[in-house]
């Protein structure tokens, strides 16, 4: 993905939700994409399937994904590609799955759409599927109201899985359960993404989440990308100052009790961000340069790249596509 | 985390409420005025408002007053812009008068639909229990009767009915839709903390009905209450209609029926049910409008998408 | 309730007074209230309605011709208003913002809020014999303006030209009972069709790579329809309301015309027995779409 950028039409004016993004994913690998509610995790995700709702637009940047522009495709391509290349699991399975069909029928949906398998094949695909995600093979006609949440989100991954996707974008699968069962569904991703090579992006705003399960992470704010890195590398020595503050905000079990600082100030409106990088107004190492020019994410060492000008590599961002200096 | 002292001026709780309504108020008016139907509904009810106020000067002739330079029957004239009725009555002075009575007749059961229909509500919803389930059953049981058939059977049992008493019937047989409406809305409230927390602090019970339900439940009861106007007008013009209506008063649903008692169709004259019922279908079609927009600004869930 | 018209049933006009305690005795009105009632109910349940006054005839037999045509007149009505408010009500749905959703909510409202007797009577005079239109256009239909008058005939015992005419006859009663539904319905199903398309497992089956209308037939459609159906049945009042204002604009001896003629007669037998019609018919409404959501709606069970 580069230079993504995703905006809303509201009556408030365009909403930016996404700016100038970028990232790289390897096949076979896991990123994992962190930041606060609202800073548009989920925005990219659903521009990366161009699910966008009605209002949403893809105002610039590229996606490329075997060798095609998703940005630029047509949508009957994107028809084709949706849920057989890449799938999505949603966040709160309660909604997501469709509570007046029986679940079987629903994940042998997309598999009787896209490899023209007929009734039964799908069905018993369904089942196998379903074994794989850790539930009964018998539960197959039930209906999701008859699941807890924990299995909801079980039958959701294995309906990601049912064309053998090559991309699985999970957006925030584990916050609404508890503790006990995160842990369960981690590991099922965990192993789904070992024994079938998946390549993921993993959604949270929960950064213990994305250090369990995720080669490299990548950091978003207010709709920029500001960081990315190896997970261990970005956690431990974290270099933009935002990565600096979320990671600071985590208590440290094992070293002393103090108390944890918070990032001042509030997350700036994504209709007039301010001017030059977004994050200024919060950052305690901010100097003049960052009022007047953005910093754009560049290579700061071997595989980390930073959107801060604290670091004398990182150029300005030349054009822009998007926001407009503050008012 | 510094913090800026802001300058505190002590007020009396009864002017800061006032301040905070007030403050609510305008929030819900620019909204309002920025919706296009709603601005589109309100006006059309500010017209007919300013109609029926000022139809004593507005009017050529009163409502029963016979015509003296045109003959009975006749069509649209610049000195009658809806033609003359059999009764040798001016038509366009009957339907501007006709606007004082529906609107009155609609407003006035209306409110009385609204206040039962909030006391039911409020009652049923917060008091709950088997008394909740009896009121409930009841209503249903109300609700059952086709509400036209029952207004019709009431009002035909009752007689000669005086504008009160045509307010009541309406009122009577409208108040369910609204107190299963409030009942939905406390049930809702009730569940939220500030009335846990109201009751640990020990307030009494119609303290917290009076100062925290009835304030909340407010905005869906008026959304409500507009619509309800709208189907009480409605009423009174069938009830007219179907002549059980007020003697005397010439509401827009009597001056349709005096001309389809006198044959309107057959001897050519359709303006005289035109005009009457193109009102009524406007002032209701505006508050429909302005009811509807209303519900959705302040309606929450609603509000969605 | 239809308990308390029981009492003081007679006529006021004086001429009556004689027939009065004829009449009490009668009807059994000289008897405690609570006896009346009783008696009331067992009549009810055995079908022993009562005579009516003005017809000098047993009120069911009445009542039960009546009702027959009226439910055809409702019945055609519905079918139609149901199967056309539906689908506008998805298209409008389906294409919100676009021109066509404005257009037909707006017109929905403004069919919403009329009077049903007034559409009736501007169908009349726009449709009846020699109207202006027809001098205008040669191809403009002229249609009975009134509902078929051989109140004799029952409707299963008819032969064809009987049902051909009747049929014509029945076109714009059905017509404007069926415009002034229509508009409450549609609206109704749009938004409902919208509530379900704000709903995660739309994007979901989006997501799937399903076609729109594939995810219009088998998502949001099912999802829309049970709360459709519930107030669909709630309306059945307000369309039983309709059907009296058409019967009486059209001269259609449905239980409606009989309503108010009995009204004008003072007629109380029939009027009581009237108003339990309507409440037994919105009750059976209303059962019927308990049921039909059971089937539609799985998450329902009966407890």
């Amino acid at each position: 993905m580069r230079d993504l950028s995703v905006e809303f039409g509201t009556r408030g004016g365009a909403v930016h939700a996404v700016s100038g993004a970028s990232f790289d994913l390897r096949e076979g690998e896991a990123i994992g994409l962190a930041g606060e509610s609202g800073c548009g995790k989920t925005t990219t995700a659903l521009a990366l399937m161009r699910l966008l709702p009605s209002n949403g637009r893809i105002v610039g940047g590229s996606i490329r994904f075997a060798g095609r522009d998703l940005v630029r495709a047509s949508e009957a391509t994107m028809r084709r590609v949706r849920w057989k290349s890449i799938s999505i699991i949603f966040q709160g399975a309660m909604n997501s799955l469709n509570p007046v069909r029986r679940i079987g029928g629903q994940i042998a949906e997309p598999i009787i759409l896209h490899e023209g398998s007929t009734k039964t094949e799908a069905m018993k695909r369904a089942g196998q599927l379903l074994e794989f995600c850790g539930i009964s093979r018998e539960r197959v006609n039930d209906y999701p109201h008859e699941f807890s949440g924990g299995m909801r989100q079980r039958v959701m991954i294995a309906m990601a899985l049912a064309c053998n996707p090559s991309l699985v974008i999970a957006d925030e699968p584990v916050t609404a359960l508890d503790v006990m069962i995160q842990a369960q569904i981690l590991e099922l991703l965990e192993r789904l993404r070992r024994e079938l090579g998946l390549s993921m992006i993993l959604i949270s705003h929960d950064l213990s989440v994305l250090a369990e399960t995720c080669e490299r992470v990548a950091i978003m704010y207010a709709g920029k990308i500001v960081e990315t890195g190896p997970v261990d590398e970005v956690f431990s020595d974290p270099k933009h100052p935002y990565t600096q503050g979320l990671v600071g905000a985590f208590p440290d079990i094992r070293s002393q009790r103090v108390m944890p600082e918070a990032i001042p100030g509030d997350v700036p409106s994504l209709i007039s961000p301010p001017a030059g990088c977004v994050f200024h107004p919060r950052c305690k190492f901010a100097f003049d340069r960052c009022t007047k020019a953005e910093p754009a994410l560049a290579e700061i060492a071997s595989g980390r790249r930073a959107a801060c000008f604290i670091y004398p590599q990182v150029p300005e961002v030349s054009e822009r596509t998007s926001p407009l200096p503050a008012r | 985390m510094g913090e800026v002292a802001h300058p505190v001026r002590i007020v009396s709780p009864f002017r800061a409420r006032t301040i905070v309504l007030a403050r609510r108020f305008r929030g819900v008016a620019t909204q309002v005025l920025h919706n296009r139907s709603a601005v589109l509904g309100l006006g059309i009810l500010i017209f007919f408002f300013v109609l029926a106020v000022a139809a004593p000067w507005i009017a050529p002739y009163g409502p029963l007053e016979p015509v003296t330079d045109a003959a009975p029957l006749s069509h649209a004239s610049p000195s009658h812009p809806f033609g003359v009725n059999l009764l040798g009555r001016d038509i366009y002075s009957q339907v501007i008068w006709g606007s004082q009575v529906s609107l009155i007749v609609g407003v006035m059961s209306a409110f009385v639909a609204i206040v039962i229909g909030t006391g039911v509500g409020l009652i049923s919803g917060f008091v709950g229990g088997w008394l909740d389930e009896v009121i409930m059953r009841f209503n249903d049981v109300v609700l059952s009767i086709p509400f036209l058939v029952l207004m019709i059977v009431v009002a035909a049992r009752i007689g000669n009915l005086d504008l009160w008493g045509i307010i009541f019937v309406i009122g009577f047989t409208g108040w369910s839709v609204t107190a299963r409406v409030v009942r939905g809305q406390v049930l809702s409230l009730k569940e939220r903390m500030f009335v846990e927390r109201g009751r640990m602090i020990g307030s009494s019970n119609a303290h917290i009905v009076i100062r925290h339900i009835l304030p909340n439940a407010f905005p869906v009861v008026f959304a409500n209450g507009i619509l309800t106007i709208a189907i009480s007008i409605l009423s009174e013009s069938v009830l007219a209609f179907l002549n059980l209506s007020v003697r005397n008063n010439v509401s827009w649903g009597r001056v349709i029926a005096e001309a389809v008692r006198n044959d309107a169709i057959t001897n050519g004259m359709p303006e005289w049910m035109i005009a009457p019922g193109l009102c009524l279908v406007v002032l209701v079609f505006g508050f429909y409008l302005f009811g509807y927009a209303l519900d959705e600004i302040l309606n929450p869930r609603l509000r969605r998408r | 309730m239809p308990g308390s018209a029981d009492l003081a049933i007679i006529p006021r006009d004086p001429k009556y007074q004689g027939f009065r305690q004829y009449q009490i005795a009668q009807f059994g009105l000289d008897k405690t209230p609570l006896e009346q009632f009783v008696i009331y109910l067992q009549k009810l349940f055995t079908l022993d309605w009562g005579v009516s006054y003005f017809y000098k005839k047993p009120v069911i037999g009445i009542l039960a011709v009546d009702l027959s045509w009226t439910l055809l007149l409702v019945g055609t009505a519905t079918i139609f208003t149901v199967l056309i408010g539906m689908a506008i009500g998805a298209y409008a749905a389906v294409r919100r913002g676009k021109p066509f959703d404005y257009l037909s909510t707006g017109f929905a409202i403004f069919f919403y809020g009329m009077p049903i007797f007034w559409l009736g009577l501007m169908l009349q005079t726009a449709f009846k014999r020699r109207s202006p239109f027809a001098a205008w256009f040669s191809w403009w239909p002229q249609l009975p303006v009134q509902g078929y008058y051989n109140n004799d005939l029952i409707p299963w015992q008819w032969d064809w030209t009987h049902v051909s005419d009747a049929g014509f006859h029945l076109i714009l009663p059905a017509a404007t009972l069926a415009l002034g539904t229509l508009a409450g319905i549609s609206l109704v199903m749009r938004s409902s069709l919208i509530d379900v398309m704000t709903e995660d497992f739309v994007t979901t089956a989006k997501a799937k790579g399903l076609s729109e209308a594939a995810v219009l037939r088998r998502h949001i459609l099912p999802n829309g329809l049970p709360p459709m159906v519930s107030l669909i049945a709630l309306d059945v009042a307000f369309i039983l309301g309709g059907a009296y204002q058409v019967e009486y604009v059209f001269n259609y001896k449905g239980i409606g015309y009989r309503t108010i003629e009995a009204i004008g007669n003072l007629d109380f037998p029939l009027l009581q027995f009237i108003i339990v019609i309507g409440g037994a018919a919105v009750v059976i409404a209303n059962l019927i779409s308990d049921f039909v959501l059971l089937l539609l709606d799985p998450r329902i069970k009966i407890t």
